[in-house]
């Protein structure tokens, strides 16, 4: 007190000399202003901080305000904290930050923790620990993973794997409800993460290698009561088709779920809801993708097999279908649809326009007018041969005949991109509102494609192809691209020697970061591409990271790692958990294991 | 088994005799099985492990004699494998197990080297 007091003394004039201090910031506090309105013209609501759903906001963005990390500093990024989930599986998704509390689920058998950020080691203030039946295991396709949670209204509301969703008071960790939303006897699971909208929690089935007949469903937020089941394919009583509210931009006819399939094939055709679903409160439009049809060979369901890999637009209050479109019809290379649908409005042909990005398996990048349906541009963002184009007077692509496949075409070589796409859908992009591009995980690989005749046996897999992947154009197996989806070009890329699987997420501070199935985080400049910083993090990263500002004022970056998902299936030895379990490296990716085991944990960085 | 109505009551794996051992007939007969039942979808061609582990590596989570692996088919195991004793006649999963126990199992030495 009495030092302070002391120099207070000691500053003579201090009105003058604030006054001369103004006077010489003048300049600078103008081109400040200036740099502010341009961000908030871009981002008209001040960043809170806080990361609640999992793409940080309705638009699927995964875009944060927050600018203090920036090119300039992030080489001083460092690891402030990390826990182990004791979880060995796939971590993919993110954690939530909402009133100074981390939220993360793990992947089977979905714990989920909630540490106190405002305290010294972020301790646990709660855990929940749901009782998920372990037969899920086997009816999971790809690992035993979960996307994440949502926050809303007080309550953590995320889907266990075994077909249940559940809502957890956010405050104390209390179970409020837990209802069944998938029927795991039929081969549904769910480890998406759902959305919340007002006072629907929308959910959606895997299955898509199981023969399901696949849905969204609506539950009501406070009660967890079902209020309406929309399927991806069938009449258009089931699909929640009706006329006059329909209004797709280039398919005609009623019952298109149906008349789309020979042989009553959409009974068992997959249609699965597991990726990222948005929303545009405007239009009040829920937006998501649709997976593949069953089984993979093709020739067993004649037909476009609408409405899978496709995006649907739907009232989220009754789930009405209001348009949709379908990137891959007649699937024959197992092109799920289920990536995000980034909402963004981009001036196009000398107008603003509402769209949707779309960055899809087959290799397509698609921007679409998100009111009505209509592809405005649509580009390969990767090396892609099944199709030459997308014409867009139809909205179709325009097919190479040889590299059609089915149990009568034999093997069929070199197709790309793999069924792993062009980019996940695992791998949510982010899209910057000040750079006005798209930041996104790439996968370089082809395939040949052998499919066979299956019979549905309930509960088993109904797949029916085999499909031996290679290393696409060029011998690297991902990049990190920048993409201008007004132009459908590609501004950047960084090479990666592995396929890149992780999410991303862009900052106001021009900084992106993804990571690398190596256990590689990284930080690269979003206007240039230059690389910035990096750090092994333990295990390869699957999931998305985030950013937020802790208690403290300051800006976070918070990461899984926890390589798994198609990797604990593909790459053969990356599991080290059971001594049962031998298996020979994937001959495309002989030696990731030199690189990376399992092993789950969340890691904090700062400044 | 099926009248029964509880998987875990059945015959002891250890009293289990499997009637086509060593048959290559019965094994050719069970590879096409492992196909057409779905079996690869999760065990992976030519049973090397996908979503689920490995079959051809010789190392077994419950057990490897013809017995034990008749009861996993037979009656499932908890981390999800499912129970296939009502869908498959028992002379239908000795042909499986005939298949899985004709693979070579490979001169692995448990260290993997780059």
């Amino acid at each position: 007190m009495q030092r302070t007091r002391r120099r207070g003394r000691t500053c003579t004039s201090p009105g003058k000399r604030v006054r001369l201090l103004v006077m010489r910031l003048l300049p600078a506090l103008a081109a400040l202003l200036a740099l502010l309105q341009a961000a908030a013209a871009a981002q008209a609501v001040p960043d809170d901080g806080r990361w609640t759903m999992p793409g940080k906001d309705y638009a699927s963005t995964r875009y944060s305000g927050l600018d203090q990390l920036t090119p300039l500093n992030v080489q001083r990024l460092k690891p402030v904290w990390n826990f182990s989930t004791g979880v060995l599986r796939g971590h993919e998704g993110q954690p939530l930050v909402v009133d100074n509390t981390m939220y993360v689920v793990t992947p089977y058998p979905n714990v989920l923790y909630a540490f106190d950020l405002t305290q010294p080691d972020y301790p646990l203030k709660w855990k929940y620990r749901p009782n998920v039946d372990p037969s899920a295991l086997g009816m999971a396709c790809c690992d035993a993973i979960n996307r994440g949670a949502f926050y809303a209204d007080g309550k953590i509301v995320y889907n266990l794997l075994d077909g249940h969703t559940v809502a957890v008071d956010a405050a104390s960790g209390r179970e409020i409800w837990n209802v069944k939303s998938a029927e795991l006897s039929e081969g549904e699971t769910t480890p998406m993460a759902p959305i919340v909208v007002r006072d629907r929690v929308i959910v959606g089935p895997s299955g898509g290698e199981f023969g399901i007949y696949g849905w969204a469903k609506g539950f009501d937020l406070a009660t967890g009561r079902l209020v309406w089941t929309a399927r991806n394919a069938g009449s258009d009583s089931a699909t929640l088709t009706r006329p006059g509210v329909f209004k797709p931009f280039y398919d005609k006819g009623a019952n298109l779920g149906l008349t789309t399939w020979a042989n009553d094939a959409w009974k068992t055709g997959g249609a699965p809801v597991w990726g990222w679903l948005s929303y545009d409160a405007g239009l009040d439009l829920v937006y998501y993708g649709v997976g593949n049809p069953g089984p993979y060979n093709p020739e067993q369901r004649p037909g476009d097999n609408k409405w899978t890999n496709s995006v649907l637009a739907r009232r989220p209050g009754d789930g009405a279908l209001v348009w949709a479109y379908q990137f891959t019809p007649h699937d024959n290379w197992d092109y799920d649809s289920n990536a995000e649908m980034i909402l963004a409005d981009l001036t196009i042909g000398g107008g603003v326009r509402k769209v949707l990005v779309h960055f899809d398996k087959n290799g397509f990048a698609y921007t679409i007018d998100r009111t009505n349906g209509e592809v405005l541009v649509a580009e390969p963002f990767v090396s892609l041969n099944w199709a030459k184009r997308v014409d867009l007077t139809t909205g179709r692509p325009v097919l190479d005949s040889s590299k059609f496949t089915g149990d009568s075409k034999g093997n069929v070589k070199y197709i790309c991109p793999s069924l792993e796409g062009g980019k996940s859908p695992v791998s949510a992009a982010a899209y910057s509102p000040r750079t006005r591009l798209f930041y996104v995980s790439t996968v370089n690989l082809c395939m040949d494609y052998h499919a066979e005749v299956k019979t549905r046996i309930r509960g088993t897999p109904f797949i029916g192809a085999s499909t031996p992947y290679v290393a696409g154009p060029g011998g690297h197996m991902g990049a990190f691209i920048a993409w201008d989806a007004a132009r459908g070009r590609k501004l950047w890329e960084i090479k990666e020697k592995y396929p890149v699987w992780s999410g991303v997420v862009v900052t106001a501070g021009d900084v992106a970061f993804y990571g690398t199935l190596d256990g590689w985080l990284k930080a690269v400049n979003a206007r240039t591409g230059q690389p910035l910083w990096k750090f092994k993090v333990g295990s390869g990263i699957v999931g998305a990271p985030i950013t937020y500002r802790g208690p403290d004022g300051r800006q976070y970056v918070a990461v899984y790692a926890g390589i798994g998902g198609d990797w604990s299936l593909l790459s053969g030895d990356l599991n080290a958990d059971d001594p049962a379990d031998m298996r020979d490296p994937a001959d495309f990716i002989k030696d990731l294991a030199r690189y990376t085991s399992q092993g789950g944990m969340v890691w904090i960085f700062a400044l | 088994m099926a009248q029964q109505g509880v998987a875990t009551l059945g015959p002891r794996s250890d009293t289990l005799r499997n009637p086509d051992a060593g048959d290559q007939k019965s094994a050719a007969e069970g590879e096409k099985l492992f196909g057409s039942m779905n079996c690869d979808g999760c065990h992976g061609g030519g049973a090397t492990g996908f979503a689920a582990p490995s079959l051809s590596d010789g190392r077994w989570r419950y057990g490897g004699t013809d017995g034990a692996i008749f009861q996993s088919i037979r009656d499932g195991r908890p981390k999800g494998m499912p129970a296939f004793g009502e869908l498959l006649s028992p002379e239908i999963i000795w042909k499986l197990v005939t298949y899985l126990r004709s693979l070579p199992v490979p001169k692995t030495v448990p260290t993997q080297s780059w």
